[in-house]
């Protein structure tokens, strides 16, 4: 019995996990207020990212390109990035933060942001635009390094090491909540609430979920602003629930301004989230209310249903996020679940130091596998060669085929999910995201009973 | 020239020879935008790249291959899943997708071996598979990687092993089209006349410029073999790599989307003097005209006009239900190439929309040509429209309903306007008398739809009915329309099934004997 | 040419336009094949003339003269009331406009690309 955690014995990748940098920092970028990031190379960097964000919330996003072409490969493109500030600057009035992004093509080129960001600051910005508030951030993701995971870490980093600046401390907690939902900040900040604690929010994404309304004027855009990154070096202190994806910039600001960071664990599940709370609790100083507890037994109760008759010893694999998949193999543990295959997409190496993976690898009691650098050819084949058997597959929608070819059930989690419908409003976090998480892969898994005939009949009582 | 300023775009004078308005004296000589130009950085563009045109529009609908992209991963994520072009090989292309994986260290020395290693293993994982395509990526083409040398190599060491190679950075071209061109032009020097596929007819074409979105190759291909014709290749949905390969023994090129594959036609009908024949899959009366062409060339005019006889009289009763509900309804036709071409006069013509606005996000002047050629006078066509634009446009023109992608249809839905997918369909096919029947009932219900009539209600200020529970879209629809002539006219609602195209895969055909070329 | 002529080739290009794509190959020599090889087709079958068709190229313009030539006849019946030396001046106008719209006075700056 053992838990090993090997890396893809593949050189290359069969049906990725993940994406690029630049997607991730696309992500991050579009949480902000009046904010449009520029990518820094081709087209397609940021229609297809744009069209993932559409996938995944049916909705439009913003983000620009400096249009990358031949000539530019050639000559430099420096030109095309002064170009689309001042184009961008001139169309939308409102944008006062452009982050330009770079990507594999202009890393490898050697493109100078730094230095056209200084050029632009002394020159255009100043004769052009003096009476208008404008930050560009050079934000460095190129897509042979990391993944979108390490990518949203850069730049969530690049935009607190941007605006942060030291003040009167504003009794706030920083809380950077990593690659999430709409769905989860609204659980976040319920939780918050109920603490009595004051926070600012990286990032605000609720408004992601935006109307439709009679006028016709309602748009989907992050609500974070400059004054929150301002005064995030203010706080009593930061909470980065996801290590991988937030993490470096609580050190950041820890190191810099002495605001004490806490690093995880992601709130995923009964047990990680009464550890988050624990941490307000301590960083505030505020008691748990009774609400708190309320909830939390709602929750319970919810899974003591479900526990026992149908999820113990179900056989998971899970993938996608690092942290969101080693929240969701701990919750499952918790349920009498048996999380078999964890993968991981990226070759990062704090996967070989991480607290939580090395407490997997002393403490489970069956064979549990986890994959660094994985692909979904590495879930696939071993589903194919019956090296795993599996009751349950949890990941996003981009796995979805492996689920229907193998008559496997698949809860989708994380991003993108497409082909399900709003599950972006819906929490994995919090006493209500246990609820939801629980209760979906019930409800997944009754579907496949219905479905193939498996003792259907037993849900006649409950 | 009647040259369409947008205000958003005032600023930007590059942009100004890009849209024009076609007046009623207008004609091609004077009224016609520039296009294919470098996209201007920050104008937020709805572009994409020349690897994306490549790789995802034309390499990928082939069905038979491992579609390996040599670069960073993400080129193959971003690509992969986005697309509806099914193949009947359950979706093999697809469900797989290769990426090379280049990290740093490459990029310092080189990612050659990387590759080749990438190649063995994909065949080793698809034992089966023994055909590969091979996309270049930016950072694969900045760093000097000599993809054809290992492809090559590996061909030379496999000899059961096929693979074409494609030097398509994204940054080659203003647009996805330059990866088009690029693609059209590597399959012919590399592939075609390397392969003679077995020839079952006398009868033979190529398809062209035809990618399966929701099986409308499968629809067309019906209709060739109830003809007699042998479709030795399509051009790429739902097409076979080897028997692309034996391009050069159709008699016919049968070209639909120009815009993507004319340079493969062009290049044919070149080197091997195979004509090429435009056609139209979309709208009875084009399509009717396009089988009857295609049997003309080959004296099956006879079993061409059964066909156009028997599936007019199935689905006519149909589009005319929709069409007697559509007439007038405002359209902007904003696809990427060539459906702005391919529908700007039929749909006006069969269903009675009216286009007030057509845009080419990566066409070139020559797709102007043809939209403008085709389209009513006081149309706005805009050339490489970009998001503020895009949205100027909406407000001033009000459409009832968009044909455009996913992410401006979400652009459109904000403006409560009604979007159809262009790119993808809603719930095609939409080719052939079937599937343009589908076409219209999407409209129809995007327009007509109860809850779009919903969304405009204000409840803080308009008065709400108390006594209504609920409308149907014909509640909503009929009002405008003479109900005695609809019942009359015999005409009834789209009947088909929800999936029109599975049950042709396991059709069998008549052989037709070849006749005489007589005709006349 | 006269008014009247005048009016019927514009009715005549107006549905080239509307109704075809043969006058729209992406370079100006294989206009000037394709306005020539059909056009002079359909001349040829509105007036009862004999047609080329042995070649595969002239066999394509054939097919798409004899579709144009019914589509004409079925829309503008005064096609049918006209003498042949009228049909040949009127196939003459519409082959200079259509030479016009597409070549002559196009705009389409790809049209002298010299590759394809």
């Amino acid at each position: 019995m053992s838990c090993e955690l090997n890396e893809k014995d593949r050189a290359g990748v069969i049906n990725p996990i993940f994406t690029c940098q630049p997607a991730g920092a696309q992500y991050a970028s579009i949480g902000i207020e009046d904010c449009i990031g520029i990518v820094h190379g081709g087209q397609g960097c940021v229609m297809f990212v744009r069209l993932l964000f559409a996938q995944h919330f049916k909705d439009n996003f913003l983000v620009a390109s400096s249009s990358l072409h031949e000539d530019a490969a050639v000559f430099g493109a420096a030109h095309r990035v002064e170009e689309a500030v001042d184009v961008l600057l001139m169309r939308y009035p409102d944008v006062k933060v452009i982050p330009i992004i770079s990507t594999c093509s202009t890393e490898i080129i050697g493109e100078d942001v730094d230095g056209v960001i200084r050029k632009l600051n002394e020159g255009l910005l100043k004769e052009k635009y003096a009476d208008r508030e404008v930050h560009l951030i050079s934000i460095k993701t190129p897509s042979f390094k990391g993944s979108m995971v390490t990518g949203y870490d850069v730049a969530v980093k690049d935009f607190v090491t941007a605006f942060a600046e030291k003040d009167d401390s504003n009794g706030k907690i920083n809380l950077i909540t990593g690659w999430v939902n709409p769905g989860d900040v609204t659980a976040l900040k319920h939780l918050l609430s109920e603490m009595n604690v004051d926070a600012t929010v990286l990032f605000e994404i609720e408004s992601f979920d935006s109307p439709l309304m009679p006028k016709g004027d309602a748009v989907s855009e992050g609500s974070t602003t400059i004054e929150d990154l301002k005064g995030t070096a203010n706080a009593m202190g930061t909470i980065a629930l996801n290590r991988y994806e937030g993490g470096e910039a609580a050190l950041y600001l820890e190191k810099k301004f002495g605001v004490p960071a806490v690093i995880g664990p992601t709130p995923i599940g009964i047990r990680n989230t009464d550890a988050f709370l624990e941490n307000i609790r301590k960083m505030s100083g505020k008691p748990i209310p009774y609400s708190l507890v309320r909830e939390r037994g709602v929750a319970i109760d919810a899974l003591t249903d479900l526990v026992h008759m149908f999820f113990a010893d179900k056989k998971v694999a899970i993938y996608g996020n690092p942290d969101l998949v080693i929240g969701l193999a701990e919750f499952c543990l918790d349920l009498e679940m048996k999380p078999v295959l964890l993968l991981l997409g990226d070759e990062n190496p704090n996967y070989l130091k991480d607290p939580r993976i090395k407490e997997l690898q002393e403490k489970v009691e069956y064979d549990m596998q986890i994959i660094r650098n994985a692909d979904l050819w590495d879930l696939e084949s071993r589903v194919k060669n019956k090296e795993v058997e599996l009751d349950l597959i949890m990941g996003h929608s981009k796995g979805r085929f492996i689920s229907i070819d193998y008559d496997i059930p698949m809860l989708r989690v994380g991003f993108p999910v497409y082909d399900r419908a709003g599950y972006y409003r819906h929490p994995v976090v919090g006493y209500a995201g246990a609820i939801w998480l629980a209760e979906e892969m019930a409800n997944v898994l009754f579907t496949d009973m219905e479905y193939k005939k498996n003792k259907e009949w037993i849900l006649n009582v409950w | 020239m009647p040259y369409h300023t947008f205000k958003c775009s005032e600023c930007i004078p590059e942009r100004k020879k890009h849209a024009v308005v076609k007046g009623e004296d207008e004609d091609l000589t004077s009224c016609l935008p520039l296009g294919y130009l470098k996209t201007i950085p920050g104008t937020i563009s709805e572009r994409g790249c020349a690897f994306c045109g490549a790789k995802h529009v034309i390499g990928t609908p082939m069905k038979d291959v491992i579609h390996l992209c040599h670069g960073p991963v993400g080129c193959t994520y971003d690509t992969w899943q986005t697309k509806r072009y099914i193949s009947d090989n359950d979706n093999f292309q697809f469900k797989y997708t290769f990426a090379s994986d280049m990290k740093e260290k490459h990029i310092v020395f080189g990612a050659e071996n990387l590759l080749k290693q990438n190649i063995i293993e994909a065949f080793k994982a698809f034992p089966e598979i023994k055909r590969m395509t091979i996309y270049q990526t930016c950072a694969s083409a900045l760093i000097g990687d000599d993809i054809d040398a290992v492809a090559k190599e590996v061909m030379d060491t496999m000899p059961d092993v096929d693979i074409f190679v494609c030097n398509s950075p994204g940054f080659a071209g203003p647009s996805q089209s330059g990866g088009h061109h690029l693609i059209n032009i590597a399959w012919i020097n590399q592939k075609v006349g390397t392969f003679e596929p077995k020839i079952t007819s006398d009868y033979v074409i190529n398809y062209v410029g035809e990618y399966n979105i929701q099986g409308d190759q499968e629809v067309m291909v019906d209709y060739f073999k109830r003809m007699g014709i042998q479709v030795l290749s399509t051009f790429t949905g739902n097409g076979s790599y080897d028997e692309l390969r034996g391009m050069h023994l159709a008699q016919l090129n049968v070209l639909e989307c120009a815009r993507s594959a004319e340079y493969i036609c062009n290049e044919l009908r070149k080197r091997y003097g195979t004509p090429r024949l435009d056609i139209d899959g979309f709208g009875f009366k084009p399509l009717s005209e396009s089988l009857l062409k295609v049997g003309l060339f080959f004296g099956l005019e006879k079993e061409a006009q059964a066909i156009i006889d028997e599936e007019t009289a199935r689905w006519k009763p149909e589009l005319d239900w929709y069409a007697r509900r559509l007439k007038g309804v405002k359209v902007c036709l904003w696809p990427g190439g060539s459906k702005l071409w391919h529908w700007a006069h039929v749909i006006h013509e069969e269903m009675g929309v009216d286009v007030v606005s057509l845009y080419t996000k990566f066409g070139h002047q020559g797709d102007m040509e043809k939209g403008i050629a085709r389209c009513e006078a006081g149309a706005l066509a805009i050339d490489d429209p970009n998001e503020l634009e895009g949205i100027e446009a909406m407000k001033k023109l009000k459409p009832d309903v968009i044909f455009t992608g996913v992410r401006p249809g979400e652009v459109a839905k904000k403006l409560r306007v009604q979007y159809i997918n262009a790119h993808a369909y809603h719930n095609g096919p939409y080719k052939g008398f079937e599937g343009w029947v589908r076409f219209a009932r999407d409209i129809y219900n995007a327009v007509y739809s109860p809850i779009h009539q919903l969304s405009g209600l204000d409840i803080s200020k308009n008065e709400i009915d108390t006594d209504k529970g609920f409308m149907t879209r014909q509640m909503i629809s009929d009002v405008k329309i003479d109900k005695e002539a609809a019942i009359v006219s015999g005409e009834r609602q789209y009947t088909g099934d929800y999936d029109c195209v599975s049950k042709l895969r396991d059709k069998k055909y008549p052989k037709i004997e070849k006749q005489s070329l007589s005709i006349e | 040419m006269d008014d009247i002529i005048q009016e019927q080739v514009e009715q005549l290009v107006d549905y080239i336009m509307k109704w075809c794509l043969w006058q729209f190959n992406s370079r100006a020599w294989d206009r000037e094949d394709q306005n020539e090889g059909i056009l002079m087709k359909t001349m040829q079958i509105l007036c009862d003339e004999p047609v080329e068709r042995e070649t595969p190229s002239d066999k394509c313009y054939w097919v798409e003269a004899v579709i144009l030539a019914r589509d004409f006849k079925d829309n503008y019946p005064w096609l049918s009331k006209m003498e042949k030396n009228e049909i040949k001046i009127l196939m003459k106008g519409l082959k200079e406009q259509i030479d016009y719209l597409t070549i002559t006075g196009s705009l389409n700056k790809e049209l002298t690309n010299p590759v394809y």
